[in-house]
């Protein structure tokens, strides 16, 4: 069994060297990488099987391959572990990634890289899968790091592109800012629980510090006048390192620009993956958060305003992949939101769901600018539901589910998401996550009707139905949009039991007015959305505004830039940045290292100049020093002597 | 008997002229008859202090300064010659090109 | 009567190695020079050392003096410094360190204690060359071979630094 564990993350990694190493064929580099993930995907199966058929308190396999790091009293065993959280994570990977493996073959068909592609794409799956086992804070990290990375290279992966690039960049600084939180995180668990490891080995020794919050219970630092409780600030350290990951506010502007990588790369690190490595962890360290009633409160407001700040900007988009980019981050909000209200397994089902209904929305969405000839603006769109069928029925599916629609699979964890905040008193939250569901459904019903209905508004291109090896994948995750929330549903709350023996949490209520209402409302606004915009579909005009904006005005400008966050952070932060750059290269670098560097450099030149003259070359004057020499040595003696 | 001091003496004076020639004189082979004089000197005190102790192994010592002394000479009066050669004069300060 | 032979002597050598110093004409400096050593060679007498007396004049005064002579006379360079000198401003300079030198190393000379110098039996035994000879041959045998070695280095030396026709 603990072999098995390993054979997950490792078959990817086997496929990410063999085709770093061995493979210089396109079409051998995407068989051996999804074949590699697909079966992870079947170990994984077998491994929750097995686990399956243990005791529910006893499910948990920690296993330690080798001391990694040992130096004096910190000691970082390299130790994966598969315990019922950690299983459904790995099949969302695993599951979700050999399906966008295989789209990938055909979507990247003809790329000068493909090999490479897939060597990031593995190595991707690989450290998700580190990311999502590990035993130990400093693992996780490696993880979090490693899929870091692969995101800067899979975003940037059309790097001749500068936009791309700039992406890539982007992606990478603004999660380096949650990194360095969570660097901090790290050092004051070690610093107060002694050990990184989240659990004990199960064989006695020493217990991880997720089974010993207790013993920071009461625990404050900081000044007499303001002490803080040690669980907020580790919990709120970790707390911004999820924002970073999760692309939550104020974090969020990297997500929508990395959309200039590929999009089954979208699909699976910056819909279905990555971006919920924060939500992960937060639910991973539920003991920690739970311990903290401010993080809590900041965990869900945060997510709450994240919701609907990118909820409002996804309504305005024009860029397909951007609408469903913001969505995302509407939809992380969520989640965020539901950590914050302790509905940890909710926001795990939401997690699940929303990782097979955005994966199936971005393949699709991949699907349509492939049959498009790289089209990505709407307005040149219209009309495609004839010329692609499959396409547009899966797409359809995907957009239900993520409106929130009866019996796709998104409205039974969005359902449980705001029933739990409701009979949580949660008032405030539930309100603007309610209103934010809305608006979810206005924008899909919105992008459907654009991309798929009416007539094409750009006749420069004849669209086409992608081939099989991408239709494929995009049915099968369709199905799985449609019956995925049979896995908690709210009688039967099957992922809720099995979590239990992680996060400790018994089914909710449900509320049958709630889901009335909520329904009701998201086939409403789905249908505006539709209406709105199959209805108006004459007055929009390429590189036109869009009919709203008549309405709305400003307001509409101002979704459309996302509130403007880009060019806030733009014009302090990164203009800060420029200055102090500018200062440097200009005035302290010349003036102040060089003038360092160069003052030593004379200094001594100037110093040898003088002594120089020294040696003159006459061989009398060295003997004339040579005397001087021998008389202060004489006299020296001679003064020791008396 | 004279005494030892008075050796030394002698000695002290002729190896300051020895000196006052290298520092003064530029005609090379003046210069080198002067390092030849100072040898000179230190020989003989070497040999004065010699008596005093009675210690034979200081004239062997001395031997030997003789002999090397001699090496010495033959193999600097060729560079000399050589140096002469090329620069055509036997001035001291001629031969000054390795300078700062 | 020794004190009157060494002040002769002393005044002898003191005059040779001032003449030598202070005449333009390098043949004459030889020649005082020579007359400097022979002086030393009588000291030598003096000293109880007659062995380095003989050595004194056949090596000194023999070959070495020869030599000096010889490269003078085949170089020409009996007066080399007609022109100005460059560094004159040395010559004070080296006067008042030559003095400094003479007052220290006669203070460092004549700063030990000295025992009154032994006579009789001892001495002439000590004096005997045969002593020496012995120990030229016994104890210091390894440093006389590397002596003679020396002696054959220079040689090769002397003719290799003055081949002709081959640039060193």
């Amino acid at each position: 069994m603990e072999l098995l564990i390993w054979l997950i993350p490792l078959l990817p990694f086997i496929g990410f060297l063999l085709n770093v190493f061995v493979i210089r064929r396109e079409r051998e580099a995407g068989l051996v990488a999804s074949g590699l993930v697909a079966a992870a995907f079947v170990v994984t199966l077998i491994a929750v099987a097995m686990l399956a058929g243990m005791p529910p308190e006893e499910r948990r396999i920690v296993s330690t391959a080798w001391e990694w790091i040992n130096t004096g009293s910190f000691r970082v065993p390299f130790a994966i572990m598969f315990d019922p959280l950690t299983a459904v994570m790995a099949l969302l990977i695993t599951g979700v990634g050999a399906l966008i493996h295989v789209y990938s073959i055909g979507y990247m068909h003809g790329d000068p890289r493909v090999v490479r592609y897939f060597a990031y794409l593995n190595l991707f799956v690989t450290m998700m899968l580190f990311l999502v086992m590990a035993n130990n804070l400093l693992l996780l990290f490696l993880g979090w790091e490693g899929v870091g990375l692969c995101s800067f290279l899979l975003i940037g992966f059309w790097f001749e592109r500068k936009s791309a690039s700039a992406a890539a960049v982007k992606a990478f600084v603004v999660n380096r800012i949650g990194d360095a939180a969570f660097i901090l995180a790290m050092l004051a668990v070690f610093a107060y629980f002694g050990t990184l490891n989240f659990y004990g080995d199960g064989e006695g020794g020493q217990l991880g510090f997720l089974e010993r919050v207790s013993d920071i219970a009461g625990l404050r630092i900081g000044p007499d006048w303001q002490p803080i409780f040690v669980s907020t600030a580790i919990s709120f350290l970790l707390l911004i390192g999820a924002t970073g990951k999760s692309a939550q506010f104020p974090l969020f502007v990297w997500l929508p620009d990395a959309m200039a990588g590929p999009t089954p790369v979208s699909a699976l690190i910056h819909a279905a993956t990555m971006v919920t490595g924060g939500v992960y962890l937060m639910a991973r360290a539920e003991p920690l958060f739970v311990a903290s009633f401010t993080t809590q409160g900041w965990v869900a407001w945060i997510g709450a305003l994240t919701a609907l700040l990118a909820g409002t900007a996804a309504m305005a988009q024009w860029d397909i992949k951007r609408v469903l980019a913001y969505s995302t981050v509407s939809q992380l909000g969520f989640m965020v939101a539901a950590c914050g209200m302790g509905a940890y397994v909710a926001a795990i089902f939401h997690l699940l769901t929303h990782g097979i209904f955005k994966a199936l929305l971005f393949l699709a969405a991949g699907s349509v600018i492939h049959g498009t000839h790289d089209t990505q603006d709407m307005r040149r769109m219209g009309g495609l539901k004839d010329a692609m069928p499959i396409t547009f029925r899966t797409y359809v599916i995907g957009a239900l589910a993520l409106a929130g629609i009866v019996p796709f699979a998104g409205f039974w964890s969005k359902d449980e998401i705001l029933a739990h905040a409701i009979s949580h008193g949660q008032t405030p939250i539930f309100v603007i996550l309610f209103l934010t569901s809305l608006l979810t459904a206005f924008y899909m019903g919105r992008q459907v009707a654009l991309v798929f209905f009416g007539t094409q508004r750009d006749p420069s291109y004849h669209p086409h139905e992608s081939p099989q090896v991408m239709t494929v994948p995009l049915v099968v995750l369709a199905v799985g949009a449609t019956i995925g929330g049979a896995i908690n549903l709210p009688v039967l709350h099957w992922l809720t039991d099995w979590l239990e023996p992680v996060l400790h949490e018994k089914a909710g209520e449900f509320n049958l007015w709630l889901a009335l209402i909520a329904t009701a409302g998201a086939v409403g606004m789905g249908y505006l959305g539709w209406w709105v915009y199959t209805t108006n579909a004459a007055k929009i005009k390429i590189g036109g505004k869009d009919p709203a904006y008549r309405y709305s005005g400003d307001i509409w400008e101002g979704m459309e830039e996302a509130w403007y966050f880009d060019r806030l952070y733009q014009r302090t932060v990164v203009a800060g940045f420029e200055r102090l750059a500018d200062f440097l290269a200009r005035v302290f670098d010349p003036q102040g290292v060089d003038g360092l560097v160069m003052g030593v450099g004379r200094f001594f030149g100037g110093l040898a100049n003088g002594v120089r003259a020294l040696q003159t070359g006459y061989v009398r004057t060295y003997a004339l020093v040579f005397t001087v020499g021998v008389l202060i040595v004489l006299g020296v003696m001679l003064w020791f002597a008396r | 008997m004279v005494p030892t001091s008075y050796y030394v003496l002698l000695s002290a004076i002729l190896f300051t002229i020895g000196v006052l020639g290298v520092l003064l004189r530029r005609n090379a082979i003046v210069v080198f008859m002067s390092v030849e004089l100072m040898l000179n000197a230190a020989n003989l005190a070497l040999v004065a202090f010699a008596r005093e102790r009675l210690a034979v192994e200081a004239q062997v010592l001395v031997f030997f300064v003789i002999t090397v002394a001699a090496a010495e000479v033959a193999v600097g009066l060729a560079l000399l010659v050589s140096i002469f050669r090329t620069k055509r004069t036997a001035d001291v300060d001629e031969v000054s090109t390795l300078k700062g | 009567m020794d004190l009157i032979l060494f002040l002769i002597t002393a005044v002898i050598a003191i005059t040779g190695a001032v003449a030598m110093l202070v005449s333009r004409n390098a043949v004459h400096s030889a020649l005082f020079l020579l007359l400097n050593f022979a002086a030393i060679s009588v000291m030598y007498l003096l000293l109880s050392a007659p062995f380095l007396f003989a050595i004194q004049l056949t090596v000194y005064a023999g070959a070495i003096m020869v030599l000096f002579l010889f490269v003078v006379m085949l170089l020409g360079a009996e007066k080399v410094e007609d022109a100005p000198d460059r560094i004159a401003w040395q010559q004070p300079l080296a006067l008042l360190l030559g003095l400094a030198l003479l007052v220290v190393s006669v203070v460092v000379g004549l700063g030990g204690a000295t025992t009154p110098p032994p006579a009789g039996e001892a001495l002439a035994q000590f004096s005997d060359p045969r002593s020496l000879g012995a120990l030229l041959f016994t104890d210091y045998l390894l440093p006389f071979e590397v002596t003679g070695f020396i002696l054959l280095i220079a040689v090769v030396g002397v003719v290799v630094l003055n081949q002709r026709g081959r640039k060193i």
